[in-house]
């Protein structure tokens, strides 16, 4: 009864025109859109990716753009491969230069695609290597954080940068401030062979627990595998001899009147930068690594590469490229010691 | 930028706060997860620090996040964070200006937190957050800085008052003062200060002296901040109170409601709660009243304060502060001079220049100079402002609201000085009681009074009255000259005095019944417990008991009677002579005991209430009310003006309307309180649900009705005819049977 006269009301009510009254407004139309409000910005949800009329340096900036901004990961992809053909093309397009691509695309390092971390990486492979060589400090940076990542993938991918870093400039990478002990407490932390940890949490008590903790726990052998192999790259480039630089007689007086070649030529002695730790510090030269390494570091990766060996397998034979390097650099120190 | 979708591989490992949780449940297990936490936060700081401020928008947020997860577990790891505040604090002082907004907060929060979890001081908080609060141009950053700092203060102060901390604090507003007079950042020295006093926070005179120093800055916000600290920060610091003690529970309700209701842990706690507050607030009534000195009085040195703030703010024609700061500085100075009885002698004659009708806010004015008066203040200086205020503002041909004012101000001055007056001029004015306007007779009425009672000879013979004249005669309303001061004593001594007198001679006619029965084991016996209030029963039960009142009286009497040189003070046959010496001797000659003060207390309320009932003059009972500490306003000056005029209809409405519920629409009452309800969460009742039922619902039983048999329809009339006899469901005002 109820609702059959509801239903006949409301079907009226279609028909049924509305009554206008003296001193009332008229009724909004059904159709009415409210344009009352204002706003201070207008925030466009959509790029165009119209590209027919951007000519090559426009387009390439947008790619740029793209590929950091952009919320879709094949978007970013895409945009980051375009950028990779650019770079590696015969004449090279890269507009804003290497350090500039570099500044915008190093937060990717720890982007949550995988696609676009691969590619990222062949579009670091793709740069040339004496315009990467200055900026190590800042590339070693994002490494480092993506090092300590709490996603795994994350912090595989970072080592293939940091292998490729150290492929293209291993001698700035070691020696750059901070360069080396602080990656040095990334790769142990990765691996687990800790001494500062222990020494924070030390145990009060007679009992000692296993580590039970997420990353052991789940450690794939051949992500640990890779990880030592990259560590004994990384451990190798900082113990390889220098050369020793052939006589020129120029070289005292460029000393004196030329400007130096190299970018921040006395950087070691920290003049406007704020007051470095140790681990912070540069280690510019072969000796002082070796130092701090044996001081710092030498026990606790002997003991944990040791243990790595025992498991055998692939991670094994890792370890044992490891062992070759850390032999190989004491009986260099040996030999150095002794020429010294 | 927006924040990016998080993926799926992400969500699982990829969570800081869930391993914020883990971390806090069990710190060692996972404290290699917060290491590599840490060397993150340590890169990204790292990048962050290189370009603060081209960093890109991913570079924040992933510090933002990692600095908040390293606030919340740096207590843990005390040795591996050490260096984890010294950061904080660094990009704060060094890059406040420039990060990003959500960072910043972020960076102020963890520091906060940090120190309520005891990793750093709060004197190292505050001498962070302080300077950024002074330095930074951002809106949201200083309140959030001042609501921090201020919390922060109180949580320090809460259990026990943190001295160190509140020198350090003091001394560093102190300085912001003082260093740099020209400039506002002294703002926030006045607002901290005034904030932590309402508070009760800080009560001592350091406070005081951030204050005057205040004063007297260069810069007017600064300067009218601290002259309303000294004029209002006590009334806002009683009110405090006051709100923070109307908030009572009614602890019967409370536990009423928990029986009823579903049992639940949120109700249970909601009772604990209560419990708590109230137990609170029966502790807070028994502790004894904490004493605070008001601002005005913890000053140092406030002739001097009195004589630079006058000669720098007001004397001083180049100064170019708002009309409405000058008066507030006047209305602090006067009010010094009044209170502290200073003497700023060039103070009376700035003030001529105002008292015209036609300068603004001159009641203020006039206020301001009733409240600089006080008794050692030469006549001579006051009497040309009185003459000056006699012909601006008095005069036939003025508006009654002006001469009411001006009368009223005179009055206002006299009652303070009344030596300031001459015989022409009085009489002068006493004679507008004549007037049309009722102001203005009210006015004068009120100083021709006053002048009954401080000095009638000025008075003409016919407007004397009676008492007047008749003390005159008897020669005891004596005039008193200038300066001279009664002489004082212990307020109700005589009282006192009296009171044991009484009791002495009750005891003795009772121990003239009793015959031999005192035991002398009491006399002679020193009952300690008399010393106690507490343990006393004599002040709040009957007269009996007060037999032992005089007890510790007693070695005193057995002395004077074997000393026949020393005063016997409780001697029935001395009497006559203590009560001719005005000054009752009992005070210098016997030690009062704390039940004795106890008494006295109680003996001068009830000669106080016997003067208020009648018998004192208004004008004492004026006096009485009239707290010293309140000074006068312009108000007070208006006042007569506004007598004898009718309000207009606003006002009138206005006046009705208060204190009732808004009724912004045409609306019921009815329909208020429902909405009331509803907006209060509450549900409908009984007979509302019933009347709302869905009539289709309601039929079934209506049909049912229709087909009872004619047994069932007597028996439901019956019961219906019963339950009205006993007053309805509910049982109205009637007894059940």
């Amino acid at each position: 009864m109820g609702s059959s006269n509801k239903k006949k009301k409301e079907k009226k009510k279609d028909f049924q025109k509305a009554k206008l009254k003296v001193g009332k407004a008229k009724a909004k139309a059904a159709n009415f859109t409210d344009t009352s409000f204002k706003s201070k910005s207008i925030v466009v949800n959509q790029q165009t990716v119209a590209d027919e009329d951007l000519d090559a340096t426009e387009q390439f900036k947008q790619n740029l753009s793209l590929a950091v901004n952009s919320k879709s990961d094949n978007q970013r992809r895409d945009a980051l491969a375009y950028l990779t053909n650019q770079i590696s093309a015969k004449p090279p397009n890269n507009p804003v230069g290497t350090s500039g691509v570099l500044t915008k695309v190093l937060p990717l390092v720890s982007d949550s695609s995988a696609a676009v971390r691969t590619r990222l990486l062949a579009l670091f492979r793709a740069m040339p290597p004496s315009e990467v060589q200055p900026n190590v400090e800042k590339i070693l940076m994002y490494v480092r954080g993506a090092m300590a990542h709490l996603a795994k993938d994350i912090r595989n991918e970072a080592v293939n940068v940091l292998e490729w870093l150290v492929e293209v400039a291993g001698d700035e990478v070691v020696s750059c401030p901070g360069g080396w002990l602080k990656t040095l407490n990334s790769f142990s932390s990765m691996l687990g062979w800790n001494p500062s940890v222990g020494v924070s949490m030390s145990v009060k008590g007679w009992t000692t627990s296993i580590q039970t903790t997420l990353i052991v726990s789940k450690r794939i052998p051949e992500a640990q595998a890779r990880h030592i192999q990259v560590l004994a790259q990384f451990l190798a480039a900082g113990f390889r001899a220098e050369k020793p630089t052939s006589y020129t007689p120029q070289a005292y007086w460029d000393n004196i009147y030329r400007l130096p070649a190299t970018p921040n030529p006395f950087g070691y002695l920290n003049l406007f930068g704020t007051p470095r730790d140790e681990d912070s510090e540069m280690y510019p030269d072969r000796a002082s690594r070796m130092r701090v390494f044996d001081a710092k570091w030498r026990a606790a990766i002997t003991s944990g590469m040791e243990g790595a060996k025992k498991e055998g397998g692939v991670v094994g034979r890792s370890a044992a490229t490891l062992d070759k390097t850390l032999k190989g650099s004491l009986d260099e120190g040996l030999s150095v010691n002794i020429c010294g | 930028m927006p924040k990016r979708k998080v993926a799926a591989l992400e969500k699982v490992e990829a969570d800081l706060a869930s391993l914020q949780y883990r971390i806090r449940r069990d710190p060692k297990s996972y404290a290699q997860e917060f290491y590599d936490q840490w060397l993150a936060y340590d890169a990204q700081r790292q990048i962050f620090m290189a370009s603060p401020t081209t960093a890109s928008n991913d570079d924040v947020k992933k510090f933002h996040d990692l600095v908040d997860l390293v606030a919340h577990v740096a207590d843990l790891y005390p040795e591996l964070t050490a260096a984890y505040p010294d950061h904080l604090k660094e990009l704060l002082i060094r890059h406040h200006a420039v990060l990003d907004r959500e960072l910043r907060e972020k960076v102020v929060g963890s520091l906060v937190l940090i120190r309520r979890k005891d990793v750093i001081d709060s004197t190292s908080l505050l001498t962070t957050l302080f300077p950024v609060l002074i330095s930074t141009p951002s809106k949201s950053l200083r309140s959030l800085l001042y609501a921090k700092i201020i919390s922060d203060l109180r949580e320090s102060n809460s259990k026990t008052t943190n001295h160190r901390l509140n020198r350090t604090i003091q001394t560093v507003l102190h300085n912001l003062v003082t260093s740099d007079r020209t400039s506002t950042k002294g703002m926030w020295a006045t607002r901290i200060t005034r904030e932590l006093w309402r508070r009760q926070i800080w009560t001592d005179a350091k406070p005081c002296d951030v204050m005057k120093e205040a004063c007297l800055s260069d810069n007017e916000k600064v300067v009218v901040g601290g002259v309303r600290f000294f004029l209002g920060g006590d009334k806002e610091r009683e009110q405090m109170e006051d709100d923070s003690s109307d908030d009572e529970v009614d602890i019967k309700k409370v536990k009423h409601q928990i029986e009823i209701n579903k049992k639940s842990k949120k109700r249970q706690k909601a009772v604990e709660r209560a419990l708590e507050k109230v137990k609170k607030q029966e502790r807070k009534k028994k502790a004894p009243h904490p004493l605070n000195f008001s601002a005005l009085h913890l000053i140092n040195d406030p002739q001097g304060f009195a004589e630079k703030l006058f000669q720098k703010h007001l004397q001083n024609t180049k100064n170019r502060f708002a009309l409405e700061s000058k008066l507030a500085i006047l209305q602090l100075v006067t009010r010094l001079v009044g209170l502290h009885k200073l003497t700023v002698l060039s103070l009376y004659s700035w003030f001529a220049r105002y008292l015209t009708p036609k300068q603004a806010s001159v009641t203020s004015f006039l206020a301001s100079l009733a409240q600089g008066t006080h008794d050692l203040v030469p006549p001579d200086a006051i009497e040309p402002l009185i003459v000056k205020i006699a012909n601006e503002f008095v005069s036939e041909a003025s508006a009654s609201e002006v001469a009411a004012a001006g009368i009223n101000a005179i009055r206002e001055v006299a009652i303070r000085q009344p030596l300031c007056m001459n015989e022409t001029l009085l009489q002068d004015l006493v004679q507008y009681q004549k007037s049309k306007d009722k102001g203005v007779v009210m006015a004068a009425k009120g100083l021709q009074s006053l002048y009954r009672e401080v000095y009638p000879e000025l008075l003409q013979r016919k407007y004397r009255g009676k008492e007047a004249t008749m003390g005159l005669r008897s020669g005891e309303t004596k005039q008193r000259k200038f300066g001279e001061q009664e002489a004082g004593g212990i307020e109700g001594i005589e009282l006192l005095e009296k009171y044991k007198d009484e009791q002495k001679a009750k005891k003795l006619a009772e121990k003239e019944e009793g015959g031999d029965k005192a035991d002398d084991s009491d006399d002679d016996g020193f009952n300690s417990d008399e010393w106690e209030v507490g343990s006393d029963t004599s002040m709040s039960s009957g007269g009996w008991i007060n037999v032992s009142d005089d007890e510790d009286d007693e070695p005193a009497t057995k002395r004077a009677k074997t000393d026949s040189e020393a005063p016997d003070l409780v001697g029935a046959e001395k009497l006559d002579v203590s009560e001719a010496t005005s000054l009752s001797k009992l005070a210098t000659t016997s030690i009062l005991t704390p039940a004795d003060l106890l008494k006295l207390q109680e003996l001068r309320m009830e000669a106080n209430v016997d003067k208020a009932l009648g018998g004192a003059s208004k004008r004492k009972k004026e006096l009485i009310q009239r707290h010293i500490d309140e000074g006068v306003t312009a108000d007070d000056i208006e006042l007569p003006a506004t007598l004898g005029k009718k309000t207009t209809k606003e006002e009138r409405r206005a006046l009705a309307a208060d204190g009732k519920p808004g009724r912004e629409e045409h609306k019921s009452t009815q329909a208020i309180r429902k909405s009331k309800k509803e907006a209060e969460g509450k549900s409908t009742t009984n007979k509302e649900k019933a009347r709302k039922k869905n009539f289709l619902m309601t039929l079934g039983k209506a049909r049912q009705k229709n087909k009872r048999s004619l047994t069932e329809t007597r028996r439901a009339l019956k019961a219906h005819v019963a339950k009205a006899k006993s007053g309805g469901r509910r049982a109205n005002g009637v007894s059940a049977n």
